[in-house]
């Protein structure tokens, strides 16, 4: 009877715990009071929202010591004891910001981001694919922003001043050696990756993290996409060939593949060219990719691309254009990379990958054959490490082993001859990122190289910061030494010669909100150790050449103002001289225009189920040397301006089904890129000069593309 | 003994009780307050009462459930791509710690097809393609489960309708969906006073659009 007393006895109790009312006011480290912040008690029911003022109040039927969590979204949980007692609490609690991955300051000088969609970027891999004139050609597409000049018979990056080889690619972070497919002389070639592989693009001009080396100028950072979601088989008719690809996913991991048939030979035959080509371009392309979860945070991927192409072409002599000489080329391509990525606890991750380049081009002069074969591998690790929210530390390591040979048929000694090399390169980097507020960021590091080849090593800082005083806009500088071996034509014959050197200043402004972006950037870069050797002999080579280049980009894009439509809007401002390689004197280089502007507008079109696409193109005219003229006058003729306006039309008439058409060069200008002179005299004791122009003045294409999978309301659009 | 044996058993019964009642009276107070809430602020508070009770009880998906739905309806009510996107964080992140409670629990899963579909209205161009096949296939897993889910059915139809109208195709398929979903929701017998029940408005005014 005793038990059931105490029963009653406790029961009656019970309604004489007092409540204990808890109140007062939560704010940011301002004062500012933040609305809709959650209190509560840990392990119970009880518990409030702040006010529109930031003030709360409440009552808790507990008693004794708890835990009192006050959290809201952007801001880090604050965790107070207090002893209900039936005393009311008063309690001020200042709230510390989190460091925002959406929305805070972010390292921005020099770079240009595709993809972490979350975050506001410039560009998104889709406007990539989309961009008319350039025919979903990676390059092509970058080629519209500010900072790249267009150099329209290469097809290649040029960022700000630099050469094209001064542009490296990466792949999941491992180096791709020739990343650009043949072609003809004078010609532009494609990039060898499609852009839809792709779930992420940091291209950069500048400035860039001291996990990349060996690129002078920038570097385009591919970061491919993840584990495949669904069945599907997408095919492709085009008007230059035919694709099919199948993607197949388990539980846990995703395998795709695609072969692709090129063949531009109908084309040529009804589209008229200005190259004479014996046999126009066909090749065949094999890839597939693979994709594994392993364990939680596990992600290992392996991408494989295998490539032969063939053509075969008649060079016309400049002084006399009935001289014709065939050149056959057949140019064998793999690329196989695979990486591996993991998170070892909360606060520390590691990735590494191994990666194999192979290019090889057979050519053939007039039935003298001659071979060019680069091999590389590269293999890399690096580990991450967060400190704490603010503070974050990346190093690695990588080995790069890279083997080049050439080889041609000597007709006077009647046998091959051969030149080599191996360079092998060891590097070391390490990085700090350390966010002083969601207003502030500072990125340095430095990267050490040892390169076995010429014996020599090196160290490079890097450095940016990024400063965001208002909402929308911010600040930003970088500074960085980078260097880069000579390309192979000049190492074969002195390997002992040097690598080059570039120091990058920038400053740059950006305002970006959801829809708009406003964009600045100012530069001056300076070269050093450039290849240097008389006009007369070639093989004198020296690293005395220096150079300069500063100028002045400006970006907009809004997608805003006018209903479906969406433009952007690049100019680039040059002025760069070099002393280097043959040059009498310091001179523009051939390569550089002062002024690239270009247009791109979108418009979909509902009524029509069309996306239309116009690119206008401009840049100012690039100097060309006429050996009529003294040597004073070195590379100070100007061609004529470039100007381009290319469409393109992307029709879905059905889910899973697109139409697509792109036309470059609609008003047919004759660009001229440059001049090329004889290398004799004529009987006038003339050199004779031959401009270089496109091929054809429009590139005409058809596609149609096809997905079929059980869910009907995939397409190809993120492909094209 | 026996006595107090059985009185201790029933004081036991009587808490546990107690803490249910509590449970569903608190539950039911605050989806009513998800179903009416007239702005973000309102839901938030909401949000924050899910949050607590999903703290307190430990074991319990269903406030999870709601606190995903909550700030699934604040992303639709900014027009802010960047706030949209930071509730729709909020959103997964609560419907994955109501996963790792019930793993195959359909409601769960259509919620979670339900984030997805609401990333595409972010940025209909850029994320169209990828979201709107993960938030697709994501309804498809939840029928699977439960094919009598009328909430999973419901989005699905909307999802589809969307598409097609886009693309200019006929919508039959989804209406037919949206039909089917309409009979779901008039056969649905809540298993708890706290289970889903929200969703039949949304089919009607689907059906209304596909007459």
């Amino acid at each position: 009877m005793q038990t059931l007393a105490t029963f009653f006895f406790i029961v009656m109790m019970t309604p004489v715990f007092s409540q204990t009312r808890i109140s007062g006011k939560v704010t940011d480290a301002s004062g500012e009071g933040i609305p809709g912040a959650n209190l509560s008690i840990k392990d119970s029911y009880d518990g409030a929202s702040s006010a529109l003022d930031g003030s709360f109040s409440f009552t808790s039927d507990e008693k004794g010591s708890h835990t009192l969590v006050i959290s809201f979204v952007g801001y880090k949980a604050h965790i107070q004891p207090v002893e209900l007692t039936g005393k009311e609490i008063v309690l001020n609690i200042v709230l510390k910001e989190e460091i925002n991955q959406l929305d805070g300051v972010v390292i921005s000088a020099g770079s240009f981001t595709a993809g972490e969609e979350k975050r506001r970027t410039i560009l998104k891999p889709v406007d990539i694919a989309m961009t008319a004139g350039a025919t979903a050609d990676i390059a092509g597409a970058l080629n519209t922003l500010p900072g790249t000049q267009k150099v329209g018979e290469t097809g290649r990056l040029f960022v700000r001043g630099g050469d094209g080889s001064e542009t490296r690619t990466f792949i999941d972070g491992m180096v791709v050696l020739d990343a650009y497919g043949p072609s003809a002389p004078n010609t532009p070639s494609r990039g060898r990756f499609m852009p839809f592989m792709f779930k992420g693009t940091s291209f950069s001009t500048g400035g860039y993290s001291a996990e990349y080396g060996q690129a002078l100028s920038s570097a385009l950072v591919l970061n491919s996409k993840d584990k495949a979601e669904m069945n599907q088989t997408d095919i492709g008719i085009l008007s230059v060939g035919a694709d099919v690809a199948h993607t197949q996913v388990w539980d846990r991991a995703s395998v795709s593949g695609k072969v692709q048939y090129t063949n531009i030979r109908p084309y040529f035959n009804l589209i008229n060219q200005k190259i004479d080509w014996k046999t126009p371009p066909a090749s065949l392309e094999a890839s597939a990719a693979y994709r594994q979860q392993v364990g939680k945070t596990g992600m290992m991927k392996f991408y494989g691309n295998f490539n032969q192409t063939d053509y075969s072409l008649y060079n016309h002599d400049i002084l006399d254009p009935s001289l014709k000489q065939q050149l056959d080329l057949t140019n064998r391509y793999r690329y196989i990379n695979g990486s591996y990525q993991q998170e070892i606890s909360s606060t520390w991750s590691v990735r590494g990958g191994l990666s194999y380049s192979y290019n090889q081009n057979n050519t053939k002069t007039e039935g003298v054959p001659a071979t060019e074969t680069e091999a590389g591998l590269h293999s890399k690790f690096v580990f991450e490490h967060s400190f704490n929210e603010q503070l974050e530390l990346r190093f690695g390591s990588e080995y790069f082993y890279r083997n080049y040979e050439a080889s041609r048929f000597n007709t006077i000694l009647n046998r091959d001859e051969a030149v080599s090399f191996t360079e092998p390169l060891l590097s070391t980097f390490a990085e700090a990122e350390y966010f002083a507020s969601n207003k502030f960021v500072v990125k340095a590091g430095a990267r050490f190289e040892s390169n076995q080849l010429n014996n020599q090593n090196s160290v490079d800082p890097r450095v940016s910061l990024a400063y965001k005083p208002g909402k929308h806009g911010q600040f930003a500088v970088a500074y960085g030494t980078f260097r880069q071996t000579p390309v192979n034509q000049y190492v074969r014959v002195n390997q002992q010669v040097s690598p080059e050197k570039a120091e990058h200043f920038i400053l740059n402004y950006q305002v970006i909100t959801d829809r708009k972006t406003f964009r600045v950037e100012t530069y001056y870069k300076r070269y050093n150790q450039l290849i240097k050797y008389p006009g007369s002999n070639p093989y004198q080579i020296t690293n005395e050449g220096s150079g300069y280049a500063k100028g002045l980009d400006i970006f907009w894009r809004d997608s805003e103002t006018i209903k479906n439509v969406d433009y952007w809007v690049s100019y680039s401002y040059l002025n760069t001289e070099r002393d280097y390689l043959n040059y009498p004197h310091s001179a523009v280089p051939s390569f550089a225009s002062a002024h690239n502007f270009s247009v791109v507008y979108k418009h979909f079109v509902p009524k029509i189920k069309s996306q239309l696409g116009f690119t206008y193109s401009y840049t100012s005219g690039r100097p060309y040397y006429d050996p009529n003229q003294s040597q004073d006058k070195f590379n100070t003729s100007k061609t004529p301006y470039y100007s381009d306006l290319s469409a393109n039309i992307a029709y879905l008439p059905k889910n899973n089904l697109i139409i697509y058409f792109s036309c470059t060069n609609l008003l047919g200008r004759d660009n001229i890129f440059g001049y090329e002179y004889s290398t004799l005299t004529n009987v006038e004791g003339v050199y004779v000069g031959r401009a270089i122009r496109q091929a054809a003045p429009r590139f005409l294409f058809l596609g149609v593309f096809i997905t079929l999978s059980k869910n009907k309301s995939i397409n190809q659009l993120p492909n094209l | 003994m026996k006595t107090s044996n059985t009185i201790f058993m029933m004081l036991l019964v009587i808490t546990v009780y107690a803490n249910d009642e509590k449970y569903v009276e608190q539950m039911g107070k605050q989806i009513q307050n998800v179903y009416t809430a007239k702005s973000i602020e309102d839901l938030q508070i909401a949000v924050n009462a899910f949050d607590r009770i999903a703290n307190a009880e430990k074991s319990k998906w269903e406030p999870y459930y709601y606190s995903a739905f909550g700030s699934i309806m604040m992303a639709t009510r900014t027009k802010d791509a960047t706030k949209m996107d930071s509730y729709l964080d909020q959103a997964l992140a609560s419907v994955e710690k109501g996963k790792a409670l019930a793993p195959n629990e359909s409601e769960l899963i259509a919620m979670e097809g339900f984030v997805y579909m609401i990333r595409v209205t972010v940025d209909p161009a850029s994320r169209g393609a990828q979201y709107s096949g993960l938030a697709m296939q994501t309804f498809g897993k939840a029928l699977a489960i439960n094919p009598n889910n009328p909430r999973a059915m419901a989005l699905m139809a909307q999802m589809q309708f969307g598409t097609a109208q886009f693309f200019g195709s006929p919508t039959t398929e989804a209406c037919g969906m949206a039909t089917k979903a309409l009979a779901l929701f008039e056969n649905q017998k809540p298993a708890s006073p706290v289970a889903p029940a929200w969703g039949k408005e949304m089919v009607t005014g689907l059906l209304q659009s596909c007459k």
